[in-house]
């Protein structure tokens, strides 16, 4: 019944996304752009491309920072435009998306502030996408409760942030304490959200953030080893709209080196799979990779539904990774170094 | 022949170009646009080829150029057309100079924008400073004046302080100038990060300022922050850095106050004098670039386009020569040679290019010259598809069915006057309107087919003399047949009365041209009378107009050498719509020329006499109904004959059965033909036989193995099927499908007199004099009406259907429409669709 009645709001919006995605990159445009020379002819071949000519008026010597930010920019275009033209509830799922952002931004300038950067250095690097308005006063706050009494009440990050404020002060350990805990209100908020919709948006939707929580309460268990993290607050970080709830995350929780978390993963079809072919040596695929082209995989499946709104997540997601791709490939092009040229992760 | 009615004879060449004659003949080559080049290196990346770099150079002009235009545009510069022809595209060597001069004024104006922008900061800063020092003038005024709100909340801050007069004094403040639309934000903040220990005041800036980045007009406010302490000091501070606010320097005292405004003024004069100076520089800049930039960028884009061309070449081993294969037009081989002399003069190269022909197994391109009048036709053909390479062009016929058929669905005097007018408008004015380029879509629609519009125009006017139709009433021209003989109170007394053909009434010969105007006056029977008349008409129309079509297959298989398809397909079908359907457009004459209300006729009792009355005229549908069942009725009418001849029943019959004996030799023909030829070739040897034309090419194609030999039978076979199925279940339905033309002409005769008899005519019934302003409002509604509705809508909806019946119903008899198009290397055709891209 919801299909009939989805075209109404965001049928238009959705063919738009479609529309939007047939201009990912193929494997065929990464085989050409892995045999560029320089920049110019990486340029030369984005313009036969959808990307068409969005470096067209950069003056010559390109720098690889340029195509990032063009990059961006485009995307930052296309998912304005989306926002723009969407209505409820379709809207706070776009607004949903963007709180990620807003958290990296967050993040990004505690941190910069930290290391006694000014602030004007620090902005230009925030995504735009989680651009807010108070976002530029961030460093007026000096622990996690002023930063939250002055900054974030306004801001949608507000409900999100209510467990950080017992922290005492910022410190590396606590911003990155602050940051998983943010994350992790976040990825449980959006997972509710979508249930709440329902229909194909929770199916296809749920199945990629229980992968997204599954995939941080791995990484965080392997990065905390060795720090001083104790298990109980380790344990507390893991968001818990994954897969692994509650048996995995209980077992991750005891985990004390990489072995037992790849054991915990063993019992998990997916997620062994992914433990299998990874390795640190040459050659091989980081996990991180891994978990990269599994995502991919994931997302590209949300075009195969019609009538929901994962599409958009997932057309954003898929271009982030593209971006990505073409940046790393500018950066080997640009520093000559052509060992890693092929370590992209292909979409389509 | 001319190619009007074929496209074009296309020939392969392949052309030998010294490397340094190259550049020079392909722009020639270019100027003729003659010439469509293939991509011999198909499988080379664009930036793998050999004059990648050249493009790239082009690239970076453009983008110079394009900085320049937007420049230009941002001043509203105009700039100049070229005058008279397009330049020629330049010597390579030339490139050289134009890069450096477009290097030149890029840095020039980049490095005036730069300083133009500092300025402008500058003056920015000063502007706000101003407005700093006026506005808190207000709030240091409230603030001395004593017993006010700030006095009192002053003291509230400061309770603790023992020594009350001191209070306000140690108070430290901020001000400073932030974007209007941040205030809310910004308040907010303040109060909740110092915990509401800060007191502000603003006050807008009621003029716009300029921001100097984007030169947009932004609206701000001037704000003042009191405090107290260094620690809240640092925070505010932190909070206006955050919210992008600038803060100035503000004295205490009102003496200093009032002398930095004083300073401040001086500066700004100063300012103003440097940035009146620094415009007046960009401006010369840009006025003299404007001059020059339309005639850069055609040379840009020739160059660009030239380079783009020299990348689809080969180079031979000895990298002496470029190598190019191409499609030219076999009537311009001449012109094709002359250019390439001309281009090797032109590069000083001794060593000729060379140009030869090739043999090929490959479909040439379909290639139609056209003129600005038949072009409009020509796309109209190729909206449904590109004619297969030199089959028959429907396009020269279209030229007069194509408006006429609409003319008869849309039969009005006026409309079609209305029409033609605006046609020839636009056709007299041709030039103006083109040089306009007015790019909205719906004006170059109509622009683009303005000589079918004015076609249409003047044939719907002819036809609406034929209906004798004009905005649903009638023209009189040369005094009706009919006379009216009743007395007055004959009339009075009765609603409808009927007038004797067989009488006084009619004066016994027919109204010369078109429907006599008594018909007007019949509103029992006019409607019948026409839809009789029409039908008729357009069933008439029909079928010759299939028939032709039927007729241009027979020259598609004569030139295409393919006889068995003579004998199997074109020999029945002209056959089977003939004997069955022109059959019936016979029937129809003979009707209207044996039967008649003529007098002699009608009262007379003669049996003979009665039997050629319209009393006795059969109907022509049932009739054709009976034939095809092989029954008769017997007339119910005892005093008139069965048949409308003699001998009707047998060749009716005959036609019949004979028409039948058609679909199985359209339906096996063929494949019959074929298959025993391939037996024959088997026997013989795989030596090929005279009649492998079969195939649909002209020339040799090669002979198919044996081993497909089932699997292309029974494709022959499904094939055939189609195409006989098509053809006689279409030619039912595609005569009937032909009766639209009565349809749409009956539901615009009726439309038309739906808003005569709505308004045009209550606004005329009135006699006195508000009836003149009734009908001056009126007449504007029917004006409107009939030409948005009666000629807007309903002359599309006539259009579209006119292009059905020539798409499907007369191109299926002959139109393969399985070509693709010639794409000559121009520069006419590149300059104008990057000039519209621009746009």
């Amino acid at each position: 019944m919801k299909g009939c009645i989805f075209n109404i709001d965001a049928g238009y919006l959705e063919g738009l996304c479609r529309g939007f995605k047939c201009g990912i990159l193929k494997q065929s445009d990464y085989l050409n752009l892995v045999q560029c020379e320089t920049l110019e002819d990486l340029k030369l071949h984005l313009q036969g491309t959808d990307y068409g000519t969005f470096l067209a008026n950069e003056p010559s010597p390109l720098s690889v920072s340029t195509i990032d930010d063009k990059l961006r920019e485009k995307l930052v275009i296309e998912f304005q435009h989306l926002r723009n033209h969407s209505v409820e509830p379709l809207s706070t799922f776009l607004d949903f998306i963007t709180y990620s952002y807003m958290i990296d931004n967050i993040i990004l300038l505690i941190t910069g502030t930290l290391h006694q950067r000014p602030i004007s250095e620090l902005i230009p690097k925030c995504h735009p996408l989680g651009s807010f308005e108070q976002m530029e006063a961030i460093h007026v706050a000096a622990t996690p409760a002023e930063l939250y009494n002055a900054v974030l009440v306004d801001t949608p990050l507000a409900p999100f942030f209510v467990d950080c404020i017992s922290e005492q002060d910022l410190d590396e350990m606590n911003i990155e304490i602050i940051r998983n805990t943010l994350y992790k209100a976040y990825w449980e908020a959006f997972y509710d959200f979508c249930k709440q919709i329902g229909g194909t948006t929770a199916d296809v939707m749920c199945e990629i953030l229980a992968f997204e929580a599954d995939r941080r309460a791995i990484i965080i268990t392997i990065n905390s080893f060795g720090t001083e993290l104790s298990k109980d607050d380790r344990a507390k970080l893991y968001p818990r709209c994954g897969k692994l709830n509650p048996d995995g995350l209980a077992a991750l929780a005891r985990a004390d080196d990489y072995e037992q978390v790849k054991a915990v993963a063993e019992y998990y079809a997916e997620y062994s799979a992914l433990f299998e072919g990874a390795g640190n040596n040459v050659g091989d695929k980081t996990l991180e990779d891994k978990f990269f082209e599994h995502e991919v995989s994931l997302n590209v499946h949300a075009f195969l539904q019609q009538f929901h709104f994962g599409v958009f997540y997932s057309y954003l997601k898929l271009k982030e990774q593209e971006c990505r791709n073409i940046v790393w490939i500018s950066e080997c092009v640009a520093q000559k170094h052509r060992a890693k040229i092929d370590n992209y992760i292909p979409i389509f | 022949m001319g190619s009007l009615f074929r496209s074009e004879e296309m020939t392969l060449c392949q052309l030998f170009l010294q490397s340094e004659a190259a550049y020079a003949c392909v722009s020639e080559l270019g100027e003729l646009g003659l010439v469509q080049f293939r991509d011999l290196n198909p499988d080379v990346n664009a930036f793998q080829r050999k004059f990648v770099n050249e493009v790239r150079r082009c690239d970076e002009m453009e983008r110079k150029l394009r900085y320049l235009e937007k420049e230009i545009r941002r001043d509203g510069i105009p700039m100049l057309e070229i005058p008279g022809e397009c330049p020629e595209a330049p010597q390579p060597r030339e490139m050289i100079d134009l890069e450096a001069t477009f290097e030149k004024l890029e840095n020039e104006l980049r490095e005036v924008n730069q300083n133009a922008e500092a300025l402008k900061r500058n003056y920015l800063e000063l502007t706000e400073l101003k407005h700093i020092l006026r506005k808190t003038q207000v709030f240091f005024d409230e603030h001395e004046g004593g017993a006010n709100t700030t006095e009192s909340m002053t003291r509230a801050l400061i309770s603790d302080d023992p020594n009350r007069h001191m209070g306000h004094v140690q108070l430290g403040f901020v001000a400073g100038v932030i974007l209007r639309e941040r205030i809310p934000a910004f308040e907010r903040m303040l109060w909740r990060a110092c915990r509401g220990n800060v007191f502000l005041r603003q006050a807008e800036i009621d003029t716009p300022l300029e921001d100097p980045s984007s030169s947009d007009q932004v609206y701000k406010s001037v704000f003042i922050i009191f405090f107290q302490g260094d620690q809240l000091k640092t925070r505010v501070k932190k909070i206006c850095e955050g919210f992008r606010a600038t803060l100035y320097p503000c004295p205490e005292s009102p003496a200093d106050r009032r002398e930095m405004a004083m300073g401040v003024m001086t500066r700004i004069e100063d300012l103003n004098t440097v940035l009146g100076q620094t415009q007046d520089h960009r401006h010369r800049v840009l006025v003299a670039a404007a001059k020059n930039i339309k005639n850069w960028f055609v040379k840009v884009r020739k160059i660009k386009a030239i380079y783009h061309t020299l990348n689809l070449f080969n180079l031979d081993v000895t990298q002496k020569c470029l190598i190019a294969e191409c499609w030219v037009p076999a009537l311009d081989m001449e012109t094709i040679q002359l250019a390439l002399r001309r281009g090797t003069e032109r590069s000083g190269s001794s060593v000729p290019p060379i140009l030869n022909r090739m043999e090929t197994i490959e479909d040439p391109p379909t290639y139609n010259r056209t003129n600005k009048f038949t072009s409009a036709f020509q796309h109209l053909i190729y909206a449904y598809g590109v004619a297969t390479y030199r089959e028959v062009n429907p396009a020269p016929y279209t030229v007069i069915t194509f408006p006429f058929l609409f003319a008869v669905m849309f039969g009005d005097l006026g409309h079609g006057a209305i029409m033609a007018a605006f046609g020839f408008w636009m056709c007299y004015k041709e030039k103006p309107l083109q040089a306009k380029k007015i790019d909205s879509e719906i004006w170059n629609i109509f622009f683009g087919g303005r000589y079918i519009i004015l076609l249409m125009g003047l044939f719907s006017m002819y036809t609406g003399l034929i209906y004798n139709d004009i905005f649903s009433k009638s023209l009189n021209i040369f005094g009706s047949s009919w006379r009216n003989n009743y007395d007055g109170s004959t009339l009075q007394s009765n609603q409808l009365l009927q007038l004797n053909p067989d009488s006084k009434d009619y004066l016994q010969y027919p109204y010369p041209f078109g429907i006599d105007p008594v018909w007007q006056l019949a509103e029992a029977n006019k409607i019948i009378f026409m839809n009789g008349y029409k039908m008729k008409i357009s069933i008439i129309i029909g079928v010759f107009h299939m028939l032709f079509g039927v007729c241009l297959s027979l020259w598609n298989h004569l030139y295409f050498k393919r006889r068995i398809s003579i004998y199997v397909e074109f020999i029945p079908q002209i056959l089977f719509l003939s004997l069955l359907f022109f059959y019936m457009v016979l029937l129809m004459f003979i009707k209207w020329t044996t039967y008649g209300a003529t007098p002699g006729h009608f009262g007379s009792q003669d049996p003979e006499i009665v039997k050629t009355s319209a009393f006795c005229a059969p109907s022509i549908l049932i009739t054709f109904i009976n034939m095809m069942l092989f029954k008769h009725d017997k007339n119910t009418r005892p005093q008139c004959d069965d048949f409308m001849f003699s001998g009707q029943m047998f060749i009716q019959k005959l036609f019949v059965i004979v028409a039948l004996l058609c679909v199985p030799i359209m339906l096996f023909g063929k494949p019959y033909f074929i298959m025993r030829e391939q037996k024959q070739r088997a026997r013989q040897g795989h030596q090929p036989v005279e009649g492998n034309a079969e195939n649909g090419t002209a020339g040799g194609a090669p002979v198919p193995a044996s081993g497909h030999h089932d699997e292309e039978i029974t494709e022959v076979f499904i094939h055939q099927a189609i195409h006989t199925i098509e053809f006689v279940l279409g030619s039912v339905s595609h005569t009937a499908s032909y009766l639209r033309l009565w349809a749409l002409s009956l539901a615009h005769a009726q439309l038309a007199e739906v808003a005569w008899n709505m308004l045009l005519r209550k606004g005329l019934m009135s006699n006195d004099y508000q009836g003149g302003i009734f009908l001056y409002v009126v007449f504007a509604g029917w004006a409107a009406i009939s030409v948005s509705i009666l000629v807007l809508m309903e002359g599309l909806s006539a259009f579209l259907h006119t292009l059905r019946l020539h798409w499907v119903e007369f191109q299926s008899k002959f139109y393969g429409g399985e070509g693709y198009l010639f794409q000559p290397f121009s520069f006419e055709i590149i300059l104008d669709s990057a000039g519209q891209a621009e746009e």
